[in-house]
Order: C-alpha cells, then sequence, then structure tokens
C-alpha cells in the first residue's frame, strides 16, 4: 500500500470524529472499527490500521470512550462504546468539521466572490 | 510474529510509554494481525504473503511507534518527572518504612517492656519476634527501596544514572538516621522514640556510618547490575 501524504492540520480530530460516530451506533473492537471505515469511505480513508489503537485509548483516557472485554466465539477482545462526554465531544467535532468543509466547498464551486477580502 | 512486536515494545518503553499501555496496544494490536491474516488468507493468499500483507496494512513499526510516543498522556511518571519518581519517591518509601519500624519498635516497648527506660534491651519470646519484624523493616528498607527503584528503571528501559542516584540519596539517610527512645521525655511515662540524622564526630562511628551507606548502596544496586550483565551476555 502506498503511503498517502495527508495534511496534519485538516486531518485533526478527524479518525476521533469517525470513531465516536462509528461507536455511537454500535459496540465494536479495533478490528471492526477499522474495517468499517474502510468500508463505508470506499477505501478512501485508510491508515496503518494499528494506529487506531492510540485514539481508542486516548479517547477512553478522556472519558470520550469506554471499554470492557468480551469473549466472542472463543476469542477476548476489548469493545469499546461511546460515553455521554463522548457524545458531547462528537457533536462538537461534527459541527467543526461541518464548517470547515462548507467553508472550503464555497471556495471550491467559486462562492462569495470578495467576501473574503 | 513475536519478533516485530518485541522491537516495537523496546521502541516504546524507551519512548517513555507507561508498561500498562505497551501491554495493552501490543494485546489489541496481536488480535488485530491475527484478524488480518485470516482476511487476507480468506482473500485466496498463502501463508507467508497472507502474513507480509497483514504486517503492511497493521502499519510500519516507524508509524505504530510514533502514534503512541506522540501521544503524552500515554508517557509514565517516570518518564515525565524522573527526578521526582527517582529522587523523591525513595526518599518518601523509606520514610513511610522508617515510620512503621519506629510504631512496631514504640509499641512493642508499650507490650513487652512496661516500665523500661528503653525498648533498646535483651527480649525474649514473641517479643524478639515482634522487634524483629521492626528491625527487620528498618535495616531491609533501604536496600528493598533501592531494589524497587532499580526495578522501575530496568522495565522502563531507564538508564540507570537516575536509580543510582534514588540509592545514594537512601543510603546517605539510612547512613545518618539514628534513634533516641526516652521514657520520661513527655509526660504520663509513655514513652518518645525520636529520629534524627546526623554524623558521629569520632571517626571509628563515621566510618561505620559510611560503610553501612556504601554496603545499603552496593546490596541496592547489586541485582540490577547483574540483570544488566546477564542481558548483555544473552544477546
Amino acid at each position: 500500500m502506498a503511503a498517502r501524504e495527508t495534511n496534519p492540520n485538516f486531518m485533526n480530530g478527524v479518525p476521533e470524529l469517525l470513531i465516536l460516530r462509528l461507536v455511537q451506533q454500535e459496540e465494536m473492537y479495533g478490528y471492526e472499527i477499522v474495517q468499517a471505515i474502510r468500508g463505508r469511505t470506499d477505501s478512501v480513508i485508510a491508515v496503518g490500521e494499528g494506529v487506531v489503537y492510540p485514539v481508542l485509548h486516548g479517547l477512553e483516557s478522556d472519558g470520550a470512550l469506554r471499554s470492557r472485554r468480551r469473549t466472542v466465539n472463543g476469542r477476548s477482545r476489548i469493545y469499546y462504546s461511546v460515553t455521554p462526554a463522548g457524545r458531547r465531544r462528537l457533536a462538537d467535532l461534527a459541527a467543526g468539521w461541518t464548517n470547515l468543509t462548507a467553508a472550503i466547498q464555497t471556495i471550491l464551486t467559486g462562492g462569495r466572490h470578495g467576501e473574503a477580502v | 510474529m513475536a519478533k516485530p512486536f518485541d522491537e516495537l515494545r523496546e521502541r516504546l518503553l524507551r519512548g517513555g510509554v507507561a508498561p500498562r499501555h505497551v501491554r495493552r496496544y501490543l494485546r489489541e494490536l496481536g488480535d488485530h494481525l491475527s484478524d488480518l491474516k485470516v482476511d487476507e488468507s480468506s482473500a485466496g493468499r498463502c501463508p507467508v504473503d497472507a502474513e507480509a500483507a497483514a504486517q503492511i496494512r497493521l502499519g510500519s513499526m516507524d508509524d505504530l511507534a510514533k502514534a503512541m510516543i506522540e501521544k503524552r498522556q500515554f508517557r509514565s511518571w517516570s518518564n515525565r518527572a524522573p527526578w521526582a519518581i527517582f529522587s523523591l519517591g525513595p526518599l518518601l518509601m523509606l520514610a513511610v518504612a522508617y515510620y512503621l519500624s519506629l510504631f512496631i519498635l514504640w509499641s512493642g516497648w508499650q507490650m513487652f517492656l512496661t516500665g523500661t527506660d528503653t525498648p533498646f534491651l535483651r527480649i525474649h519470646g514473641f517479643a524478639t519476634f515482634y522487634f524483629g519484624v521492626g528491625r527487620l523493616i528498618y535495616f531491609g528498607a533501604p536496600i528493598l527501596v533501592g531494589w524497587i527503584f532499580f526495578l522501575i528503571a530496568a522495565r522502563q528501559r531507564f538508564n540507570a544514572l537516575w536509580p543510582i542516584i534514588g540509592t545514594t540519596l537512601v543510603a546517605l539517610v539510612s547512613g545518618a538516621a539514628q534513634i533516641r527512645a526516652s521514657r520520661t521525655a513527655i509526660p504520663g511515662g509513655l514513652g518518645h522514640i525520636r529520629m534524627f540524622f546526623t554524623l558521629p564526630s569520632s571517626g571509628d562511628l563515621l566510618l561505620g556510618r559510611v560503610v553501612g551507606a556504601v554496603i545499603v548502596l552496593s546490596l541496592g544496586m547489586a541485582p540490577y547490575f547483574i540483570w544488566r550483565l546477564r542481558t548483555r551476555a544473552a544477546i
């Protein structure tokens, strides 16, 4: 897989946003989360899959996620679910991202000429 | 499978990530890699290709290490404030041990030596065991504290400087520690035990204290350096 260059400032908060959104719907473990991101974005967002864990652990440490160990089909896994604090963080991140994409879209479509001056 | 994660473990520990975070990260990475191998195998790859493809999907060693090391919240306290952990920590632990041993001395004095002016007398029976526990804590604590902090340093791949500083402080304090007991120092005759830190002016006594401190320092450091030598020999 070729390395993909990203703009860290623009990508800031995106992994958290996607993870919180997915885990809000149902309890998931790391592998499931990564496959869901790949599947739902048609692999547009594809990162080294292992780097999802520091993000998950960071969200858990911030109180946005909680984890529990579950044994499914004989395999013990750590499942993540969102907390009330995580829901609030998701709402903030989603609002910020929506504003950002709307602003970029405005520029791309050539709207609001001269207003930025 | 174990080899790349061994290398990652070393990089994370040397990068200052706390051992408990490292353990959990590697465990989840191991599970993830197993799932990826199954996924790649079910796509028709041979085991060798499936393993290689799974490793690529998991991420490079640099990315996996960097993602964890960059997050300051996963750093161990020893990495964030080594001066506090390795200098104040041993002294605090030694203070607790000394307090406990002095309490045993004082309570034993009240229970077994009622009416005597000092607890430092010849004793018999259960009192020997009771005071013996206190004595063991008093003399063993400096060495044990040294071991604990060298163990912390070894687990987190610190160089030996910090625990040497901590153990030296502990050895100096233990070498200067003295205990005085008096039945009449406070009203009521309950008995009063005082600990203070000073070096004797007499040459012989001073030499004894210095030798004691050197013994504490040597015994405190010995297991760590034996372990280092054995590890180096194994490599």
